[in-house]
């Protein structure tokens, strides 16, 4: 069995891990991250969600539920993190636009608007009112996007239809990536004569370069391009994904991909490792402090029996409202369904409450009382809970 | 005005039967269903094709019928059943004496058993509880009520029977007391048709009232709910029941590719105002769990209910009113068929038909136990072998389900009901219960202009809150997991606002 020595372990490699990972491997301690599988972000919009409930997050932040976890970071933090996060998708060639202070709009694949903080460059030219005119162009066979949707929203839209002779989000992501395709559709749209305000396009606008890919069209047809968000696989969740995944590599972490968790070694009131199995062979992972970013139920952090609600690392007691009749309500709009509070709760510095373990810091989704439909705040309580979380695993390390 | 000699209203296997075997024997006619094809409880069953063993102790005559229609089945439809066999399973603690009353009651109805030791039992179905004293096997098949309804209307079709989906019955037209015709509204357009014909028969099961109430006849009925459970895996190849008196969560049926398990019983007034509860859900899968233990650790994929129409009865306890069937002449040109089960259809059929041929003072048999159904062949479903020759463009990566595949059936069909393409292609059956497909299915029915982009968001809002209703009783597990993705998708990512 082999053995490795950390200052602190992540498990999960969601926006929460790769964060709290980042925050601690930028300040020079050793980091390691273990994670099972891709991570939920992938499926995501890429967006940094931050709080919907007001125009201004911040001030939605503070007519949350008194037990919601954004209550327990102070707002430096939040903004801290925010900015963190703009520099870093900076230096990775992925850039965010938007502030702390207000929220944008962007355009849904059925038309509607969706609120969020902070969103990929490719999505900044994104309407944010129903006075733009727009051209939609879509691809050949994509089985994830249609138009029509958007139309019956939004009556000053056209649309028009490109082969790229691959049908599929990945496929077609791919070939933008290839400079005479690139070309050849350019001069193809050139020929369009568009005439509307604007040009949308699905999310399918390159891997890595989507930016540049994103400015080079919209400067050759001389009006602003943007992209909507399209159901899993969404490109900008996995670009996201990839950006912070580098970010944290260039920064002296080491990732354990495909390492599921099998077991914990304790001793005391003190986590001391993870066993983790890989190719067959059981690895331990030593820790003074571990950070618990598993994600919710998609991510695979907690699993729902028929009764109760269960954490798979450390088996941490989830708090979940009872009995199962209250899980769901019947109005599937309701936007209020009991489901959305279950997870993890925390004190002040993200330790989990009620447990008798003091090196472990839970941050992201699992957390307990998040709603994160209801109250638009999903990437961007992750970004602040990972901050507090790495912050208070400093505190401890030390 | 369409004018014809026999009007059908509902489109279950009752009224799917009586429209073939008056195609079979000449008589025109013309069959009204306000949904699809086995929209009642024809299509909110287990799909069992009964051997008769469940009713040999308590009602004698309809096992007998039972069991004299299964033999018939199993011949003329050999397409949509499947010859699983079933088992009566013994476990620890149930009586000794019911399994005498059983072993009795299959001989004096002639139905053939074969009693087996528990490690014989397990040799055939492996997942069964080791615990079992002893199994008792018979003749049960399963059968897929949505196809046999589609076949039955095939011969229909074939002889110039008229079917009319998606309308509504709305009035019962009179004159000089006697029922001449109806009027029914098409559920898409709302326009109004009016059919006349000389007999109007009621055959919509759990709403035999409500249209006998159009003329001012009664169908005195007890209406039980009865609930059931789809797994997402086969855990069984042959039909499991518990050998014990009638009761909840008795039986596990396996299915294509799923199995149901069920059911429960409990007294209701209005059909139309149904829903599942917790305790039904947790009570069939304890149940289950008790023949088959990977029950209680299996994913299960929706929970869902239909109402029996029982004939009137004093009895308290449903599970013990009769499963037979009557036929009511309301002595007005109408007739309602009431009671009975998806395996004695046939039989209920052509006895509605016989008293139909008497009235019409005409002579002519019924062959519908002889003639193989129409159609076997070209709609025997969508099978796999079909899925997998055609993989391009796949929309419903559950069920293997291609673009093509969807087109053909919108074409073909005319439908502007995302539910048409459901039922036909198996399209949103699977796992995700159409999570991602539907929305996929109304987006092409748009790109081929059978609806408008209007109308392609408001069925994918009705979609999404009719699916919700049948999962919501079964969400933990896995099948939770995919719930919290689909609705990130739909209320997070597509950003879906609430209906007004």
């Amino acid at each position: 069995m082999s053995v490795t020595e950390y200052d602190a372990i992540i498990l999960g490699a969601g926006v929460a891990g790769l964060t709290a990972g980042s925050f601690l491997a930028e300040r020079g301690f050793k980091v390691a991250l273990v994670t099972s599988g891709e991570p939920t972000v992938c499926l995501s919009t890429g967006c940094i969600d931050v709080c919907s409930r007001d125009h201004n997050p911040l001030t939605g932040i503070k007519g949350l539920a008194p037990e919601h976890p954004f209550h327990l970071v102070p707002e430096k933090t939040i903004r801290e993190s925010l900015n963190n996060f703009q520099t870093a998708m900076m230096d990775m060639g992925f850039p965010y636009t938007g502030t702390a202070e207000e929220n944008r709009l962007i355009l849904s694949a059925l038309g509607t608007f969706k609120t969020s903080c902070l969103v990929p460059s490719t999505m900044k030219a994104a309407p944010q009112d129903t006075k733009d005119s727009i051209h939609i162009i879509t691809f050949a066979g994509l089985k994830d996007f249609y138009p029509s949707y958007i139309l019956s929203r939004r009556k000053n839209t056209k649309f028009s239809v490109y082969d790229a002779g691959v049908s599929s989000t990945m496929g077609i992501a791919s070939l933008f990536e290839e400079k005479d395709f690139l070309e050849s559709f350019i001069d193809w749209l050139k020929g369009q004569n568009i005439g509307e305000d604007k040009i949308a396009f699905p999310a399918v606008l390159g891997l890595e370069s989507a930016a540049e890919i994103v400015q080079k069209i919209a400067a050759h047809i001389g009006k602003p391009v943007f992209e909507i968000p399209t159901i899993p696989p969404s490109m900008p969740g996995r670009r996201l994904f990839n950006a912070m995944k580098d970010y944290f590599r260039k920064k002296g972490g080491d990732i354990y991909w495909e390492w599921p968790v099998i077991g914990v070694e304790k001793s005391g009131r003190i986590i001391e490792a993870v066993m983790t199995a890989s190719k067959g062979r059981p690895n331990s992972l030593n820790g003074k402090a571990f950070i618990l970013a598993t994600g919710s139920f998609v991510g695979g952090g907690i699993t729902a029996g028929r009764e109760t609600i269960t954490e798979n690392i450390f088996n941490l007691q989830v708090f979940a409202p009872s009995p199962r009749e209250t899980w769901f309500e019947n109005d599937y709009f309701s936007f209020n369904h009991g489901i959305g509070r279950a997870g993890i709760k925390v004190d002040s510095s993200l330790r989990p409450e009620g447990s008798r373990w003091e090196n472990i810091f839970v941050c992201g989704g699992i957390l307990a009382d998040t709603e994160i439909l209801k109250n638009g705040c999903g990437h961007g309580l992750a970004l602040a809970t990972a901050h507090l979380a790495a912050q208070s695993c400093m505190e401890h390390i030390r | 005005m369409i004018k014809t000699d026999v009007i059908i209203i509902g489109g279950g296997a009752t009224g799917c039967g009586i429209a073939r075997d008056l195609a079979l024997r000449g008589i025109p006619h013309c069959l009204i269903e306000k949904g699809d094809f086995a929209a009642g409880a024809t299509g909110a069953c287990h799909g069992l094709l009964h051997s008769g063993g469940r009713y040999v102790v308590t009602d004698p005559i309809a096992a007998k019928e039972c069991y004299d229609e299964n033999l018939i089945l199993r011949r003329i439809g050999e397409k949509c059943v499947e010859q699983t066999g079933g088992l009566f399973v013994r476990l620890p603690g149930d009586s000794k004496r019911f399994r005498e009353l059983f072993l009795r009651g299959c001989e004096d109805v002639g139905i053939p058993t074969e009693v087996i030791s528990s490690t014989n039992a397990l040799d055939l179905v492996p997942n069964l509880n080791p615990e079992l004293e002893e199994a008792i096997k018979v003749p049960d098949c399963s059968i897929d009520p949505f196809r046999l309804c589609m076949l039955n209307i095939r011969t229909s079709q074939l002889r110039d029977g008229i079917i009319f989906t998606r309308h509504k019955v709305t009035e019962i037209v009179q004159s000089h007391g006697r029922c001449i015709g109806i009027k029914a509204t098409d559920q898409a357009t709302g326009e109004v048709r009016e059919i006349r014909g000389n007999i109007i028969v009621n055959a919509t099961g759990a709403w035999a009232n409500m249209i006998a109430s159009l003329a001012g006849c009664e169908v005195p009925m007890t209406l039980a709910k009865g609930s059931l459970v789809i797994t997402n895996h086969r855990l069984t190849n042959m039909v499991i029941n518990r050998l014990r008196p009638p009761s909840d969560g008795d039986i596990i049926v396996p299915n294509e590719a799923v199995c149901l398990a069920g059911t429960t019983s409990l007294a209701v007034e209005n059909p139309d105002k149904i829903g599942i509860e917790s305790t039904e859900v947790d009570t069939i899968i304890s149940e289950a769990g008790r023949m088959i233990p990977h029950f209680n650790h299996t994913r299960i994929i929706r929970a869902f209910s239909g109402v029996r129409p029982l004939l009137k009865s004093k009895k308290m306890d449903a599970h013990e009113i009769s499963r037979g069937f009557q036929i009511i002449d309301h002595g007005n040109g109408m007739y309602s068929i009431a009671g009975g089960k998806l395996t004695t259809f046939r039989l209920m059929a052509e006895k509605m038909v016989d008293t139909i041929m008497v009235s019409f003072k005409l002579k002519r048999a019924c062959e519908t136990a002889e003639i193989p159904l129409d159609g076997q062949e070209e709609l025997s479903g969508y099978p796999l072998s079909k899925r997998l020759a055609d993989m391009k463009d796949v929309v419903c990566e559950c069920e293997l389900v291609s673009r093509k595949e969807v087109e053909r059936i919108i074409n073909q069909t005319g439908t502007r009901n995302v539910g048409d393409i459901q039922h036909r292609t198996r399209l949103g059956m699977g796992p995700c219960q159409g999570g991602f497909c539907t929305f996929r299915a109304l987006g092409i029915m748009n790109d081929m202009s059978v609806i408008s982009p209007e109308q392609s968001m408001e069925m994918l809002r009705g979609f999404l809150q009719r699916r919700f209703r049948g999962i919501r009783y079964a969400l933990w597990g896995d099948q939770l997991r995919e719930e919290q993705l689909v609705e990130y998708i739909y209320l997070g990512i597509l950003a879906m606002e609430k209906p007004q």
